[in-house]
């Protein structure tokens, strides 16, 4: 067993202003990582402002003080670089690989944005990052079937008011109603640098990154207080199970089964992400080997489960499954709640737990196999946690779970009193 | 507030250098690897010239089929057992194919690579293929696709390709065929395709800390048992594009969106024009900031993206433009992307634009190629196009060497804006009069 999940230098400072940075040093190759993590999500947002994280990380980039729209994208290519940012419910994200030699370029665009956006904030530029907002929503949520599965659970599994009741894209109707003095304000009392991680990974030295960040960051001052999002971390039960059937245009039933578990972070989510790989990553797992090859009910490339990884209340876990033709919706969730019931009841054998740690390894490693999988991953547990360093304990504390602790999680988080059921009908079968 | 108001200009540039390849001959296979040291995790991809190009007629499908049949039981174990000790490697298997290979590969930690390439011999030479297996394979594939043919996309797709290249080709049909032809399948196809693609001994591709791996104990454990030598795999396919423009409407009744797919024949692989066509390609519709997304999203807020590439096989190629639009604004969209394409082969690039198309094309090179699995892609692309171990070396030269005239020229000789097929797949009764009302060609309804 590795002591460690991560093997690489990890140096840190924090600017006067409240920037903390993170620094991991690998010249295996001439690119260099950049990562910021802002302890903003649509968890913090208000109701009547759902969506509103997500559509300001559009607005990031379409320009800022010296940073003309359109350029920050033109730039970060124009040098060889990927990028992109994303939001979830948790914070938002955002982040450029690019050769070596143009780490000081991106360090610029990165502290222009951030100081430097509200002047140059449109009612044009809102408009039009709106309408591609509302857009993404069409392409991925409502246009596709089964994609507005996840929009469903959230209020089944999070009661209103809860921070992770609403999905992270927003409502319609909450984004037709953004109006600029609103964004303006969101982004003087979040995008501050002291609710900030700055992360670079790769090419370059601690020494280079730090003098750096204090010459382009250094003069953003800090917001004496961010505002905090609501605590979540108590969720009342219903105390009885939840269900929701949807009948629309699906081309065959689909049953979800959701929970919550335990905080990304905690012991007892780390036994919840062990528990998730034996119930349902691969051919090897639970589900596959009952329901897609044992009794032939599910379609075996849509049978699963994953915890999401929210750290600031209890995290879902989902199992789900699509039925094979001719098999009945109530069959294909009375079976998928049958093998989520045993795993409090049915011991984990030592071949399943070592089946399941295996790929958890290899997971690992993959993330951690490139210079922006490493960046994002030390931006996490600093800004989640305090410390980038935590991210070596997740492995071996995923190595250490028993199949006690399996069971006794099980047991504790998985009872049929605790579940949501999210189930999709075909129309006609109705 | 001070914020630093100059732009800071580059650093010295660092060297990219693609990893040292090694190729020779072992136990009657072809044997490619490269080094990366220090790097945890290792790559073994299996290389077989079985690719959808070898699919007979009528047949498509039949290489996906056999993909996950593979797994159902082999000579020394059940499917079960099979999956447990592969799983408990820590990989899975992954097999799939283009049109020019059919590939199967594990990624483990480094010292469970041998075990790993065991397995993953074991799967791909000794299948047991059970008719009552396969025949159950083939029914799952076949509801897989219709899963995946009820999103859309699929069926804009297969509208667009049998148009470009006639639905009486096996290249004018979709890569993994469709639900009628999966089903349509028997064993026996599935049995004779197995006997002879995959027991030639094809190419293992090695990627990760060469030190701690013996390259020739791998090879022979990947190439044991097999014979054959390679098959002849045909020429170029010459493709004329259409003298006139063609709107293809797939109905989606109820659709929020229309799906847009554009294109026309191009160049296969080998053509001595790709990399000025491929730039060509990036500065219309590749990157973010190109022509396409830059109008379509940026400016008119019609989409979440578009995007438009040439994209080459050994055999053949094709120009084509993807996105989703609000259904309002389809006509307009369409009307709009048909511009662009027109404006970049009649007037050509920019050197501003091609200096970001270039420098991004290139840079992406030393960005992209970290990761063993991504290393093992850019082998695999040597092997299947026979090109030099420099070639990613010389690639890198040729893109920042583009001149505009070279890429202009390019953008006019393979751009063919009065040729389009364009296919919409969307709500039908909502835009048919509109995209009629474009004159952009005559509307014909698809019967898929």
């Amino acid at each position: 067993m590795p002591d460690s999940g991560f093997p690489w230098p990890i140096e840190t400072t924090r600017l006067d202003n409240g920037l903390r940075v993170v620094v991991s040093e690998d010249r295996t190759a001439p690119a260099v990582a950049v990562n910021l993590w802002y302890d903003i999500g649509s968890r913090h947002e208000p109701e009547g402002q759902t969506g509103f994280a997500h559509l300001f990380e559009h607005l990031m980039f379409e320009g800022s003080t010296n940073v003309a729209k359109t350029e920050h994208m033109k730039l970060v290519q124009g040098c060889g670089g990927s990028l992109n940012a994303t939001t979830n419910p948790d914070r938002t994200n955002y982040f450029e690989t690019v050769p070596a030699e143009h780490l000081e370029l991106t360090l610029w665009l990165e502290a222009d944005r951030m100081g430097g956006l509200v002047p140059a904030l449109t009612q044009e530029t809102l408009d039009n990052q709106r309408d591609v907002v509302k857009n993404e929503r069409r392409q991925r949520y409502e246009n596709v079937p089964y994609g507005d599965a996840w929009l469903r659970l959230l209020p089944l599994l999070y009661p209103p008011g809860h921070p992770y009741h609403h999905a992270t894209i927003g409502s319609m109707a909450d984004l037709n109603a953004a109006d600029l003095p609103t964004f303006q304000a969101f982004h003087t009392a979040y995008y501050a640098p002291n609710n900030a991680v700055l992360t670079v990974v790769g090419d370059t030295s601690a020494a280079e990154v730090f003098a750096l960040a204090e010459k382009y960051f250094g003069a953003i001052p800090p917001r004496p207080e961010i505002p905090a999002a609501p605590d979540g971390q108590h969720v009342p039960g219903a105390g009885v199970a939840t269900t929701e059937t949807v009948v629309t245009e699906v081309p065959a039933p689909r049953v979800y089964v959701a929970h919550r578990t335990h905080p990304f972070g905690t012991a007892g989510y780390d036994v919840t992400s062990v528990l998730a790989t034996v119930l349902g990553s691969g051919r090897g797992s639970r589900l596959y080997q009952r329901l897609a090859d044992g009794e032939r009910i599910a379609q075996p490339d849509l049978v699963g489960a994953y915890g999401v990884d929210l750290a600031y209340a209890p995290a879902p876990l989902i199992a789900t499954a699509t039925a094979r033709p001719g098999v009945p919706a109530e069959r294909l969730a009375a079976g998928l709640g049958e093998v989520v019931d045993e795993l409090a009841t049915v011991p984990v054998t030592a071949a399943e737990l070592d089946r399941a740690k295996a790929l958890l390894s290899t997971a690992w490693w993959r993330q951690m196999s490139t210079v922006e999988g490493r960046a994002d991953t030390l931006g996490r547990y600093a800004t989640q946690f305090g410390d980038p360093r935590r991210a070596a304990e997740r492995l071996p504390a995923w190595l250490a779970v028993t199949a006690d602790q399996i069971a006794a999680v099980a047991a504790e988080v998985l009872a049929p009193a605790d579940r949501v059921t999210l189930t999709y009908l075909p129309e006609e079968s109705s | 507030m001070t914020l630093i108001s100059t732009r800071p200009g580059p650093g010295a540039a660092r060297p990219y250098r693609f990893p040292q390849v090694v190729r020779r001959g072992v136990a009657g296979g072809q044997l490619v690897a490269a080094h990366l040291p220090g790097q945890s995790l290792a790559v073994a991809l299996l290389l077989l010239d079985a690719g959808a190009g070898r699919e007979p007629q009528g047949r498509e499908g039949l290489g996906t089929v056999l993909a996950k049949a593979l797994e159902e039981g082999t000579a020394q174990r059940d499917a079960t057992a099979y999956a447990l000790a592969i799983e408990a490697l820590g990989t899975e298997l992954v097999a799939g194919l283009d049109w020019d290979s059919f590939q199967v590969s594990v990624q483990v930690p480094v010292d469970r690579l041998p075990a790993a390439v065991e397995l993953l011999a074991e799967a791909v030479r000794t299948p047991r293929l059970e008719p009552d297996d396969v025949r159950r394979v083939r029914d799952d594939e076949a509801t897989a696709q219709r899963m995946d043919w009820a999103n859309p996309g699929p069926r804009a797709d297969a509208a667009l390709r049998a148009d470009l290249f006639g639905a009486e080709n096996r290249w004018g049909r979709p890569l993994y065929g469709d639900p009628e032809t999966v089903a349509a399948l028997e064993v026996e196809d599935v049995r004779i395709f197995h006997s002879e693609w995959f027991l030639r001994p094809g190419t293992l591709i090695v990627v990760g800390d060469l030190e701690r791996l013996d390259l020739d104990a791998l090879a022979a454990t990947a190439f044991a048992g097999t014979g054959g030598g390679a098959v002849d795999r045909g020429g170029p396919v010459e493709v004329t594009p259409r003298d006139s423009s063609k709107i293809i409407l797939v109905d989606r009744p109820g659709s929020v969106q229309s799906t847009l797919r554009l294109g026309h024949p191009s160049p296969h692989r080998a053509h001595p024009d790709h990399v000025p066509m491929r730039l060509a390609g990036t500065v219309l519709g590749g990157a973010f900031t190109s022509r396409l997304n830059h109008l379509i999203r940026e400016v008119r807020g019609y989409t979440y993206g578009i995007r438009g590439d040439f994209v080459s096989s050994r055999r053949f190629g094709r120009f084509a433009v993807s996105s989703g639009v609000q259904t309002a604004v389809t006509a307009p969209a369409l009307v709009e992307a048909v511009g662009e394409i027109t404006r970049t082969q009649q007037t050509g690039v920019t050197e501003p634009e091609l200096a970001v198309a270039r420098s991004w094309l290139a840079g992406q090179l030393s960005v992209e190629l970290q990761t063993p699995r991504a290393i093992a892609a850019a082998l695999t692309t040597l092997v299947v196009h026979d090109l030099p171990d420099d070639y990613h070396a010389r690639l890198r030269a040729a893109l920042l060497a583009a001149e505009v005239e070279e890429v202009s020229a390019a953008a006019a000789a393979h751009l063919h804006p009065e040729g389009l097929t364009l296919v919409v797949e969307g709500d039908a009764n909502l835009i048919r009069a509109e995209l009629a009302a474009t004159e952009l060609g005559e509307v014909v309804t698809s019967t898929r």
